[in-house]
């Protein structure tokens, strides 16, 4: 493996470890359920769920740190913001997953292998 | 897809003596792999430190010592789960492997590893938030099968 797979490796599991730990608060994903039916201004997910506007920014900011949700503001107030989900996050997810079931694969194998060579 | 890991493989040994290479001798069989280490540094040797109740750990090679998990059920020849945290885990983010060792001859078990809880919960979130264990856990197991079902279009 080259060293920059290595530190691509890396990056990926710090953005996992990001992702999973925004998504362990139960407002955090009442978010992620309401943005994946359409995208929604952050008021009408304040309203929604039943949280203050300020708590509500922070579960927002958490969620965007972490590239779950990207905001963008839309017509002529700039004060209005308008959230989605992105996929990124959950491709990486997936990705660790594919290689934590290749290690495992490698492993079991190795240790077969071990087993092999000690049998009389 | 799921939110765990399965993987089972035949072995040439009877399950009593697959269970003990596996937890003995996984120092000798393991192989260090530069994307799963444990820690930062360089890998070290791993060990079933004590049955169930003990520890699962990996001597580092200036002799410190990481505790990957604790030994959470220890049954010979059967079964064996032990948790599972890398040092880049977010706090409280927590991991565990099942090893089952089924008897298919006098010589030969299939073992098989469940690697789960990438969908854990931490647990001072479970306690903030009043929900009982079993429920929260998997409530929030199906939320996450029903999430990676709505992804797997955009994924491919």
């Amino acid at each position: 493996m080259t060293p920059a797979a290595v530190l691509d490796a890396a990056f990926d599991a710090a953005r996992l470890d990001d992702t999973l730990a925004a998504l362990a608060d139960p407002h955090r994903r009442r978010v992620v359920d309401l943005l994946s039916e359409r995208p929604r201004r952050s008021g009408d997910l304040a309203r929604q769920i039943g949280l203050a506007p300020p708590a509500m920014s922070r579960h927002l900011k958490t969620l965007r740190d972490c590239g779950l949700v990207e905001e963008r503001h839309d017509g002529p107030d700039a004060r209005v913001r308008i959230y989605s989900l992105r996929p990124e996050p959950m491709a990486y997810l997936k990705q660790w997953l594919d290689q934590m079931e290749a290690l495992w694969s490698d492993q079991l194998t190795a240790f077969r292998d071990h087993l092999a060579a000690r049998a009389p | 897809m799921t939110s765990r890991v399965l993987v089972s493989i035949r072995v040439p040994a009877a399950a009593m003596t697959a269970f003990t290479v596996f937890t003995q001798e996984i120092g000798l069989w393991w192989r260090p792999n530069a994307l799963f280490q444990f820690t930062p540094r360089d890998p070290g040797v791993l060990s079933f430190d004590g049955g169930e109740g003990g520890r699962f750990i990996e001597t580092l090679p200036n002799g410190k010592v990481f505790e990957i998990g604790r030994v959470r059920a220890w049954e010979p020849g059967r079964r064996l789960v032990f948790g599972w945290r890398q040092a880049t885990f977010a706090p409280g983010q927590d991991t565990e492997v099942e090893v089952v060792f089924e008897a298919l001859g006098p010589a030969e078990t299939r073992v098989t590893v469940e690697h789960r809880g990438w969908d854990s919960v931490p647990a001072e979130h479970v306690a903030r938030h009043h929900f009982p264990d079993g429920v929260f856990l998997r409530r929030h197991g199906d939320w996450w099968q029903a999430l990676m079902d709505a992804y797997r279009g955009r994924l491919a």
